[in-house]
């Protein structure tokens, strides 16, 4: 390879590289702390003046600028290695070597590693987005590679916009072979620190206003898509964790462990449910009422049914579950659950206390008391609202007996603090209730917004009872702004085609469907595409009735298509030629006619040595072999461009030949 | 060492037997050759590592990132293959120059096809070619020059025609020998002795003595002047070495013989009937040239030039 004859002095290649740099570092400016970004973007536009102003850099000083970054990068993280340190310190060294690039290979270097550090923008985010982007930067990166490699630079853009985008037409089909058939492992090859980006969910901890926060975020917590049938909206209760433990003001998870395989409790199934959870930096997993079996691999299931994993969910997490109805004829409450579960703190909140066992004493049976505090929810005066009254002591007091307005964390607590005043174990369980149906994509989405509280009482003879209290409020009391939110918001497709809808609505309705179908996209990228491991790739595969040594088979695939591929664009190659070239395939039919006629074929000879041996061997040929070869001499060796009338002309004459 | 170089004594004269001297050469399968370039060496590090990372961060985009790379390596063998594939390079005959000239041979590269072919290389070897680009259905005139260095025939090394367009990931190149050959002729040299005009034998001599007859001025003597063309009349009278200057010097005949100079070195008694015989057809003289073994009589013209010239190259 030449290098000196392709110089990164043609015109255009320097801003070109610039762009590419530019292109292939943007996303990761969102990531990086701020000085780096700040320092490749001052970087490139240093570049960029360097080029206009024709400048000469001394290269001491870009030596000493890179190692100050180093430094930098160093004080910064305490380390130069882990992916914020590495991708960081890459990003600068990479702009800083387009400051000192000088020749070709400079600029080959710098557009092949941008395949690498485009890569690591991926670790930040997968999102449907980032696809388009990586079809831009490829694009973007072959655009330098061909600049970089013809004599022209950049003059022809078109040519190279058009060069690259076939390219990349080409290479996305074999791109999704490889990609379904390429062996996946189950597990990291080496450990890899943990990211500490914070999430958003439901936390350990429930005091009042903890849920009511998350209301107003259009979040996705996560997605569900049935296997068949789905249950009735206001049925889904995701189940995220269980508080038993009171002071006062907040709940909290208490004493859990744990359960072994061998003491899971019996279920009969009910519904089959796969979840695309959206990192929310903790550990619990939430599924669908009752839980049993884990999900996933290290997922356990804890004795209060909750899951969790022993990791931070850091990334999406995609899980198939089964819900089922736990059948708790077999269970006792044990000693220590029944007081884990009727629990209360010493003092504070007398006031309901007392409520509670008066009530308590007057109703007698633990269930006939549970629907005389739910219907005494619904005949008093008790109101739904995200901004009650603001109870500084003796929470439950001020609520229950005073205010008598919450949210649903304040329902919740207060009705599972009268069930334990009255002896009855209870305790709170959080997580997220209903969804929204996306016919597009036939799944649910479930928001933050969606989070919720209940209760859970045991009940002798039943097991736990999930009671919602929140649920037995009048809905004529329900807060205007939360009436047809909360779980019904479904209700907005059936308005869709009524007549009564007015312009705005309908504006609503469109924008609801477009961020809909939007959402559906970005399920079955997340699903199929970005979700696509291991357990699928067996799963297809044994479907296929393979099931032993799917790897030798996938290898075998792999092989097949690399060849498959090959071939085809060989073949495709071979055809576009042969088509192309018919002044040649003319004049070869020709001299094949003449062969017949007794002028022997003779391949490297040229079109004036063959007409000279006609002349003296075959005389009697000549006149009218003269007229076609004169033809083809004039289209071959004239300088100018032949016409294409020219062509045709001679085509015909060569074939009319006899 | 000695074992690489005769590895590659030995493939170079593969490559001899498969593609032979011709005039024309038509680069299609049996003459094309590829390789990964050091660039393509590193894409394939650099995809083993994203591959690696992807599994590690079981990261999906990642893959398909790598993917992408390794379709592009695919497919960027079958684009730099048709990059050349179909050219089709003429050799011209090329001009003859002296010893110590750039010698150029001129090539005629004719794209048949209705694509555009971009960076084409041609040179000596595969790192040092010259880029240009070839437009469809056309033909681009193209020099590799080399140096002449002995005189002669000078035939081209086998030369290598070469492209890495469109990503620079593989290398396509296809060797091939030109059957033309260059005729180099010595480099003249001044000779520090006259050489001619050397009047003798009768037919000519007559001719000459007429030629000078007639002199025009006189100047101061230059050593290298013709002894003949002094003024010994006036040396006589002590008035010092005179020469005399003649009107015309067309009429002149010269006749330059081997043996004038067979006192030198071969090579430089070849370089100084060279330098005679240029400045001889320069000043438009009848010359003539005998060498040990060829004779050519008296004649001018660029025609007679060259066949002199020549008869000097390929002296043995």
């Amino acid at each position: 390879m030449n290098t000196q004859s392709l110089p990164l002095t043609r015109p255009g290649i320097i801003p070109l590289l610039i762009m590419v740099q530019a292109i292939v570092l943007s996303p990761l400016w969102f990531h990086l702390p701020a000085w780096i970004s700040a320092s490749t973007i001052a970087l490139l536009l240093t570049r960029f003046v360097v080029y206009k102003k024709a400048i000469k850099l001394p290269s001491w000083l870009i030596l000493v600028l890179a190692l100050c970054a180093l430094g930098g990068v160093f004080l910064y993280f305490r380390t130069i290695s882990g992916r914020d340190a590495g991708v960081g310190l890459i990003s600068l060294m990479y702009t800083f070597k387009l400051l000192e690039a000088k020749n070709y290979r400079d600029g080959a270097l710098i557009l092949f590693i941008s395949f690498f550090i485009l890569v690591t923008a991926f670790l930040y985010d997968e999102s449907i987005l980032m696809g388009v982007y990586l079809l831009i930067v490829m694009m973007s990166i072959l655009m330098g590679l061909i600049a970089l490699n013809s004599t022209k630079g950049v003059a022809g853009i078109r040519n190279l916009g058009k060069i690259s985008g076939v390219t990349l037409l080409q290479a996305l089909p074999i791109m999704l072979v490889l990609f379904f058939l390429f062996p996946r492992l189950s597990g990291p090859l080496w450990a890899m620190p943990s990211s500490s980006e914070a999430g958003m969910g439901i936390d350990d901890e429930m005091s009042p206003g903890a849920i009511s926060s998350l209301y107003g975020f259009d979040e996705i917590a996560f997605r569900v898509d049935f296997e068949g049938e789905a249950p009735s909206i206001n049925q889904m209760y995701w189940r995220g964790l269980v508080l038993s433990e009171f002071d006062g003001i907040a709940w909290k998870i208490g004493v859990e462990s744990p359960l072994r395989g061998e003491s899971y409790p019996d279920g009969t199934p009910a519904y089959q449910y796969r979840v695309q959870l959206e990192p929310h930096n903790r550990r619990w997993i939430f599924g669908l009422e009752d839980l049993i079996d884990p999900p996933k691999e290290k997922v356990y299931l804890f004795n209060n049914y909750t899951w969790r994993q022993s990791q931070r969910v850091t990334q999406r997490l995609l899980y198939s579950a089964q819900s089922y109805e736990l059948d708790y004829s077999g269970i006792e409450l044990s000693q220590w659950q029944r007081q884990l579960n009727t629990q209360l703190p010493e003092d504070g909140n007398e006031q309901t206390k007392e409520w509670a066992v008066e009530q308590y004493q007057q109703v007698g049976d633990p269930e006939e008391f549970v629907r005389f505090v739910l219907s005494y929810i619904r005949q008093q005066n008790y109101h739904y609202t995200l901004l009650p009254e603001v109870i500084e002591q003796n929470v439950i007091d001020g609520f229950w007996l005073g205010s008598q307005e919450g949210y649903c964390e304040h329902y919740s607590s207060a009705f599972v603090f009268i069930m334990r005043a009255a002896g009855i174990p209870a305790r709170v369980v959080t997580g997220y209730q209903g969804g929204e149906y996306n016919p597009y994509g036939d799944y649910y989405i479930i928001r933050q917004k969606d989070a919720h509280a209940w209760t859970e009482v045991w009940l002798e003879g039943e097991g736990w009872r999930r009671v919602d209290p929140t649920a037995a409020i009048h809905p004529s009391r329900v807060d205007d702004s939360l009436l047809g939110q909360t779980s019904s918001r479904d209700d907005w497709f059936t308005d869709f085609d009524s007549l009564t809808t007015t312009d705005s609505e309908i504006a609503r309705s469109i924008w609801q469907q477009i961020s809909l179908r939007w959402d559906a996209m970005q399920s079955f990228w997340n699903e199929s595409l970005m979700g696509y491991d291991k357990d699928m790739q067996f799963n297809w595969l044994s479907k296929m009735g393979i099931n032993h040594n799917q790897w030798r088979y996938l290898g075998y695939a792999l092989l097949a298509t690399v060849l498959l591929a090959g071939a085809g664009f060989g073949l495709w190659i071979l055809s576009q030629a042969r088509s192309r070239d018919k002044v040649e395939r003319a004049y070869r039919h020709f001299q094949i006619t003449l062969a017949k006629q007794g002028i022997e074929l003779k391949l490297n000879e040229g079109p004036k040595d063959l007409l000279r041996r006609i002349k003296q061997e075959h005389p009697e040929l000549y006149p009218k072999a003269e007229r076609v070869i004169k033809r083809y001499i004039a289209i071959r060796y004239q300088k100018q461009k032949v016409s294409d009338a020219n062509k045709q002309s001679f085509i015909k004459s060569a074939r009319a030949y006899h | 060492m000695k074992l690489v170089s005769a590895i590659e004594r030995k493939f170079f004269s593969w490559v001899d037997k498969r593609s032979p001297e011709q005039q024309e050469v038509f680069l299609r399968q049996r003459n094309i050759y590829i390789l990964p370039t050091r660039y393509g060496w590193l894409m394939l590090l650099i995809l083993i590592l994203i591959l690696v990372a992807s599994t590690n961060y079981q990261n999906n985009m990642g893959f398909m990132a790598g993917f992408i790379l390794l379709a592009i390596g695919m497919l960027s063998v079958f684009y730099t293959y048709r990059n050349v594939r179909g050219l089709r390079i003429r050799a011209l005959k090329p001009q003859s120059v002296y010893v110590g000239q750039q010698c150029s041979f001129p090539f005629e590269f004719y794209n048949p096809s209705e694509s555009y072919r971009s960076s084409i290389g041609i040179g000596e070897n595969k790192k040092q070619v010259q880029y240009f680009d070839v437009e469809p259905q056309s033909k681009t005139l193209f020099q590799v020059k080399v140096k002449a260095a002995k005189r002669g025939l000078l035939k081209p090394q086998r030369l290598v025609c070469t492209s890495i367009f469109p990503f620079g990931i593989f290398q396509v190149w296809s060797w091939f020998k030109p059957n033309h050959v260059a005729l180099i002729y010595p480099k003249p040299i001044e000779c520090p002795q006259i050489l001619a005009p050397q009047s003798q034998g009768q037919e000519e001599g007559a001719f000459a003595q007429k030629g000078s007859e007639d002199f025009h001025s006189l100047r101061d003597y230059q050593s290298g002047d013709p002894i003949k063309q002094v003024m010994w009349k006036a040396f006589a009278r002590e008035r010092g070495l005179l020469t005399k200057e003649f009107e015309e010097l067309v009429g002149e005949q010269h006749l330059l013989t081997w043996e004038s100079v067979s006192q030198y070195d071969k090579e430089l008694a070849i370089s100084y009937l060279t330098d005679a015989v240029i400045k001889a057809e320069q000043a438009g003289n009848l010359y003539g040239l005998e060498l040990p073994k060829i004779r050519i009589g008296k004649g001018q013209g660029a025609e007679h030039l060259h066949q002199c010239l020549s008869a000097l190259a390929l002296m043995e």
